[in-house]
């Protein structure tokens, strides 16, 4: 038993930290987030030469090597200032599913361009009736000849400016079935994609795609026909990991500041910090996030330790972080008074990023559901 | 970062189960189970594992402790709470005994620490009185000095198990001058001393734990003083320390999850299982989330003191939060069991041992555990200032 971090996470943790430090500043962010991408390209550019993107792939295929501590360790950073750049939806979640890939030669073809950050791919999955199930998929891939012709929509497909989507499409089997969904890249210059940007309530670019007919050749398919779903299952397991690290940093940075903040607002003559009824609300909301910064370590060491109950543990980190991460910042937005509901303030940012995350890929009530039906049987 | 045993780990984890399994006999469960073999069967439990060197495990090693790392100590703990077994009563090992072998003389040490671990006497705690709960050192039990001996007038209360005890470790006034934490003494007392009166307070498990202790004129050696005279609030708030650092429940509360597991899923007249309705799955879920998340919130603190780091404020929120889950799975056992009969406190043998009486006795007598050692609000405020920062006014 060991949840000490590494030497080395320490030390990247470190150089993350100072980055944000002198780059993410309330009002800088702000600027960053009115670019026409909604992230700074610039900022890609110095993640990529500080080696950041690197750091979830295997040495083989040119990265550091890291895994979901090491990430996380990352993202918990980026949680507590709000980072933007699409590291998650590109290099934690699409990264991993081309790093995973049984298809040899498609991967040596991606893989370098999403090391250097060249390429930007986006996992394309959802759908407008899927009520979150991974396994909900109604677009389709039809077989003709050495090619795939897909049919569909997906929404809320992360970093519209991204350079690749990864399509989840169905060739056999029926629409909740886990056997019959196929994985296939498709470059987001298609002339077949309907492209609709969507801006989301954190700063974040977003986008639904529809296609019919989109001919997609099976040397751009991630895995044999129909056989997809163990690879996105165990990828979004790892990479809602990573996401609830960041919502961790986020929480914290929430109670740290409130806290802060009640130490220096005076009201009737002393700071509003010193009144037992805004202490002890502080104090749950510290305690929250203790709960889930434990949550996160066992679901890292479930990963890790190669545990059967790696998806139960993975549900309830999320249940617990879509829960509590809306509870920490609906009341640091409440102890903030009238502050606290200005756009000026940053709370109210943290507020919506923790509603977005506690969004993605099912709220807590839905993977408090997935946890009950893997527990009670 | 991984959270497995090392082989070691995984052999010792052995060793303790096997013991669990010879020793911890159904027998004497049901005895330690019952109020009215409580005292005796407590005392043969310690034995036991005092005869395996393992009830004082968290001492210092000359004195008769284990040495474990702090894993052992979980481990220790997390397999005496799967077996049912409770802990040693707390008073003596937990409590008095950090004192004495942290402050006491080498007399007192000699004298009491060898049979505090034998169990061959039984402790009880003075420190609350009726004016002085969670503000304990407004405390005013007087110890007036004449010659060798103090005497002592005053009440303490909810004395646990005040009725079996030899010995009461106390907090008395012994000056009155300065703040009220300056000028008070720990004292050791024969509770067999003339002028000590021990009246039960029966509490809403309708059992006799508490007690109120009065002392009128009872004269005390100033040798049974630990330390120097008006500094007990120090020795005192170290004990409090080791008090909160003991475990959060974790242990227990899982048990019980696997007990309300089971109780759920039996079939009902009607065919079906209260596990399968959502209503029940959705609060079964939230309190079993909560102690996943409590769990590794005590590994967390273990493993850094493992590590050679202090705990941080993370262990004053294994009480709280602890305390507060432990509540949380009274509630549920209740709501699974009152259904099964025998929820009365005067059954007889079969009723008191259905799952509806336990789960009554145990919501109960669980009611008590947010209010000893420092209620919930006063471990609120602790937090607040020490971790969060924030003063009071």
């Amino acid at each position: 038993m060991d949840f000490s971090l590494t030497e080395e996470q320490v030390m990247l943790k470190d150089s993350v930290a100072k980055f944000l430090a002198d780059n993410y500043a309330p009002e800088q962010r702000e600027a960053i987030v009115k670019n026409e991408a909604g992230y700074s390209a610039e900022h890609w550019a110095t993640f990529s030469e500080l080696g950041w993107l690197t750091i979830p792939f295997s040495e083989a295929d040119g990265g550091f090597g890291g895994n979901v501590a090491d990430v996380s360790a990352v993202m918990e950073e980026f949680g507590q200032v709000l980072v933007v750049e699409p590291y998650w939806s590109s290099i934690v979640l699409a990264g991993q599913l081309i790093a995973r890939s049984t298809n040899d030669d498609l991967k040596s073809r991606a893989m370098p361009t999403v090391i250097s950050g060249e390429a930007q791919y986006s996992f394309a999955w959802l759908e407008a009736q899927s009520s979150f199930s991974l396994s909900h998929v109604s677009t389709t891939a039809s077989k003709k000849g050495d090619s795939y012709h897909l049919s569909g929509e997906k929404k809320l497909v992360l970093n519209a400016k991204a350079s690749h989507f990864i399509v989840a499409a169905r060739s056999s089997g029926d629409v909740n079935s886990e056997s019959g969904i196929s994985l296939f890249v498709v470059d987001a210059t298609n002339p077949a994609l309907k492209i609709e940007t969507v801006r989301l309530m954190d700063g974040q670019h977003a986008c639904n795609i529809q296609f019919t007919d989109l001919v997609i050749d099976q040397a751009d398919m991630l895995t044999q026909e129909g056989d997809a779903y163990p690879l996105i299952a165990e990828v979004v397991d790892e990479a809602l990991v990573a996401l609830c690290a960041e919502a961790v940093g986020a929480m914290t940075y929430l109670y740290k500041a409130t806290a802060e903040y009640a130490n220096t607002r005076k009201q009737f003559g002393v700071t509003i910090g010193s009144f037992q009824a805004l202490q002890h609300r502080m104090v749950d909301m510290f305690m929250a996030t203790e709960q889930c910064r434990s949550l996160l370590v066992r679901a890292q060491c479930a990963i890790l330790d190669g545990s059967e109950e790696r998806s139960q543990d993975v549900a309830v980190l999320k249940a617990m972080v879509g829960k509590y991460g809306r509870k920490i910042a609906e009341e640091a937005v409440q102890l903030h008074g009238g502050m606290g509901v200005t756009n000026e303030m940053p709370i109210g940012h943290y507020l919506k990023r923790l509603m977005m995350i506690d969004m993605y890929f099912g709220g807590s009530d839905i993977h408090r559901r997935r946890f009950s039906d893997m527990r009670y049987l | 970062m991984h959270a497995k045993f090392s082989p070691e780990e995984l052999a010792f984890q052995e060793e303790v189960r096997g013991f669990m399994r010879d020793n911890f006999t159904p027998d004497l469960a049901a005895r330690i189970h019952h109020p009215k073999t409580f005292r005796d069967a407590s005392v043969e439990w310690q034995k036991l594992l005092d005869g395996k060197g393992w009830a004082a495990n968290g001492w210092p090693v000359e004195h008769g402790g284990t040495g474990w790392s702090a894993t052992q100590k979980y481990i220790y703990t997390t397999e005496l709470a799967a077996a049912g077994a409770p802990d040693v009563v707390p008073m003596g090992i937990k409590m008095v005994a950090p004192v004495l072998y942290s402050y006491g003389s080498e007399e007192q040490k000699a004298r009491f620490l060898p049979i505090t671990k034998s169990s061959d006497i039984w402790w009880c705690q003075g420190y609350s009185e009726p004016g002085a709960g969670s503000d304990l050192a407004a405390l005013q039990t007087r110890a007036v000095r004449d010659g060798d001996d103090y005497i002592i007038d005053g009440t303490k209360i909810w004395t646990t198990f005040a009725q079996y005890a030899d010995w009461i470790f106390c907090l008395v006034r012994t000056d009155n001058t300065g703040k009220p934490q300056q000028g008070i003494s720990f004292l050791l007392i024969d509770m067999k001393s003339p002028g000590i009166t021990v009246s039960p307070i029966i509490s809403v498990d309708d059992e006799h734990h508490l007690n109120e202790v009065n002392f009128e004129n009872v004269r005390v050696p100033v040798a049974n003083r630990i330390g120097d005279e008006n500094e007990g609030w120090t020795y005192a708030k170290a004990l409090l320390t080791y008090e909160r650092t003991a475990l959060s429940g974790v242990g227990y509360c899982k048990r019980k999850l696997t007990h309300i597991r089971q109780l759920a899923s039996q079939v009902s007249a009607s065919g079906s299982r209260l596990i399968d309705d959502s209503d029940f799955r959705g609060r079964l879920a939230d309190v079993e989330m909560e102690v996943m998340a409590l769990e590794f919130l005590e590994l967390r603190v273990l493993s850094a003191i493992d590590s050679g780091g202090a705990p941080g404020m993370e262990s004053s929120l294994l009480k709280l939060k602890g305390t507060e889950m432990q509540q949380a799975v009274q509630s549920l056992q209740w709501d699974v069991a009152a259904g099964f009969g025998g929820i009365s406190p005067d059954a007889d043998d079969e009723l008191w041992e259905s799952d509806g009486n336990k789960a009554r006795r145990e919501y109960m007598f669980g009611r008590a555990c947010t209010i000893f050692g420092g209620s919930n609000e006063v471990q609120r405020n602790i937090i607040a200032k020490f971790a969060l920062g924030l003063q009071a006014r």
